[in-house]
């Protein structure tokens, strides 16, 4: 959300090009984030879960409605050339900002997988998530691994957010509805590939698309709902899971 | 319950019932106030019951209190009798949230929440879209308000009724499974809870209680839609009342409930545009962080360090 938000202000005030936006967005929403796990998340490490949890919808809270405060709840789109040409090939008509937001988070998937698995800081990234005290005795510098971990990730939303922004129109309470999406590819694709996310990225894109055919748009938003809800109880090990168990067995 | 409580209790209640005699004619202002917290008070300890004792933040309680607001909204202008028509409410935010829990449970911790947020966005889609039976956008109107002294008394029985529920589940083995769920859900199955069951049974009650209350709000407004009792708001507000006052508490919720219905309409005023969530962000950010605990548990220090002091004090005389 806020990631659109700027990319949209700094393409009102400074008459920036949105597609620049995410060179400003990325470093700084990763120092966010970075300061964010430092002095708010690091504190609650210890507790119960949900107080972290809890913690996080707080800051969304403050954020979500700084984010009115300051823009209103009315919402905005980014209007300019770039956004409305399409070039046409194979016969069809492809809209620009589609195909290079398509290529932009191809790309990013790939990058990121490679990180996660060929790097020694995704390496240690993983291990953290897995067992904290683990990684820690294998001498991982968690505490860092954290810090970063948590900035790679609001950096990528906020990018995730930019590139939105030329898509679609926004407002402050863009980004609920886009968290849920994504957990809901998240379980039915699995997280630990990125054919996985792929994999559930598509189905959950066709799945919208071609919903509407079938019933009003304004149900749009329930078509990710009704497929969490179906995977959650008929294949609880997401889509990928089942395949990959159905193989060995 | 000591001796000191028990008083402080009898009184609070006496005062809340005498309450609307002393003030019906003169002050409708504050016999309103009153209602509001006992409501707030109702729906914060329902929300409680899962998200505080079993640990189970839900962001998607609106669901409950809407369908049991709808039903009553649905049947009062079809002349059904009231002692019909808010149990039916209860019960289908009941039947609802076993709906709901089946797939939801299978969920944990954070991504049960976020589940929530489906959860809640799905059924208000649904009151939005299904016009024939919920008036769509536009909302339903019922015909007549019972008095506002009976209402009153409907949401203090309500109120009362809830936290004395919760206070029996708390000290019951059932409050037991869900504290230990709350902790450490795998030792808990481990040592032979059944935590979706009890998970589900928490869910169940605490739906129960907000069909109840939906019927009430709809009573006292005259007035339901999709974007306020099934609104994403109206499940912040089960959220932050009882981290308010003190989550997994017994009395938490009632406080939390005090403080967010005077600050909120104190707010609404002078800072419009969703400034009153802007204030409850920082405040639970604030509780999280320093005393998760709530203000029982600012409470509580201050208790503890006037203890320590007294000795003190005594030593030097």
């Amino acid at each position: 959300m806020l990631g659109a938000y700027i990319t949209w202000w700094l393409f009102t005030t400074f008459h920036l090009h949105p597609l620049l936006a995410p060179l400003i967005i990325v470093p700084a929403f990763f120092l966010i984030g970075w300061g964010l796990e430092r002095t708010l998340v690091r504190r609650v490490l210890g507790a119960e879960p949900i107080i972290s949890l809890l913690m996080l919808f707080g800051v969304w809270l403050v954020l979500q409605s700084l984010a009115y405060v300051i823009w209103t709840g009315d919402s905005r789109t980014i209007e300019m050339p770039f956004i409305e040409s399409t070039v046409s090939a194979l016969g069809m008509q492809f809209a620009v900002p589609r195909i290079y937001v398509f290529v932009m988070a191809g790309l990013i998937l790939i990058a990121l997988q490679l990180f996660l698995t060929r790097t020694y800081l995704g390496r240690a990234i993983r291990a953290t998530a897995q067992d904290r005290d683990a990684a820690r005795l294998v001498g991982v510098d968690v505490d860092r691994v954290m810090g970063i971990a948590f900035g790679l990730g609001i950096a990528l939303a906020g990018f995730g957010g930019s590139l939105l922004s030329l898509l679609f129109s926004f407002t402050p309470d863009f980004g609920r509805e886009l968290s849920l999406k994504s957990f809901c590819i998240v379980v039915l694709g699995g997280l630990d590939s990125i054919v996985g996310v792929a994999f559930g990225a598509i189905s959950l894109a066709l799945a919208e698309s071609f919903g509407v055919r079938y019933m009003p748009a304004s149900l749009q938003n329930l078509i990710s709902f009704v497929v969490l809800v179906v995977v959650l109880i008929a294949l609880p090990k997401g889509i990928v899971g089942t395949l990959r168990a159905l193989r060995r067995g | 319950m000591d001796r000191g409580r028990t008083i402080f209790v009898a009184v609070l209640l006496v005062a809340a019932i005498v309450a609307p005699f002393v003030f019906a004619e003169r002050a409708e202002f504050v016999i309103d106030s009153l209602f509001l917290i006992f409501l707030y008070g109702a729906m914060a300890t329902a929300w409680n019951v899962l998200g505080g004792f079993a640990g189970q933040v839900s962001f998607g309680h609106a669901a409950f209190l809407g369908i049991g607001a709808y039903t009553t909204a649905i049947l009062q202008p079809l002349g059904v009798s009231l002692w019909i028509a808010v149990p039916v409410g209860a019960l289908l935010a009941g039947l609802y949230s076993l709906v709901i829990g089946i797939p939801a449970f299978r969920l944990r911790g954070p991504y049960f929440s976020i589940a929530t947020i489906g959860i809640g966005e799905a059924t208000r889609l649904i009151a939005l879209n299904w016009t024939s039976l919920t008036g769509g956008a536009s909302g339903l109107t019922l015909s007549a308000a019972p008095p506002i002294v009976a209402q009153y008394f409907a949401a203090l029985a309500l109120c009362v009724g809830a936290v004395a529920l919760a206070a029996w589940i708390r000290s019951s083995r059932f409050g037991f499974a869900l504290a230990a769920i709350r902790q450490d859900p795998d030792a808990a199955e481990t040592l032979g809870v059944a935590t979706t069951v009890a998970k589900t049974q928490a869910l169940f009650i605490s739906a129960c209680i907000l069909g109840i209350a939906g019927s009430v709000y709809a009573l006292h407004y005259l007035f339901v839609s999709p974007g306020s009792v099934f609104g994403f708001g109206t499940s912040i507000g089960f959220v932050i009342m009882p981290i308010i006052g003190g989550l997994g508490t017994v009395s938490g919720p009632l406080i939390g409930a005090v403080l967010y219905s005077f600050v909120r309409d104190q707010l609404a005023v002078s800072l419009p545009n969703n400034g009153d969530l802007l204030v409850f962000g920082v405040l639970l950010i604030a509780i999280v962080v320093y005393e998760p605990r709530g203000i029982l548990g600012i409470v509580d220090r201050l208790r503890r360090a006037r203890r320590r002091r007294a000795p003190a004090a005594g030593e030097a005389a």
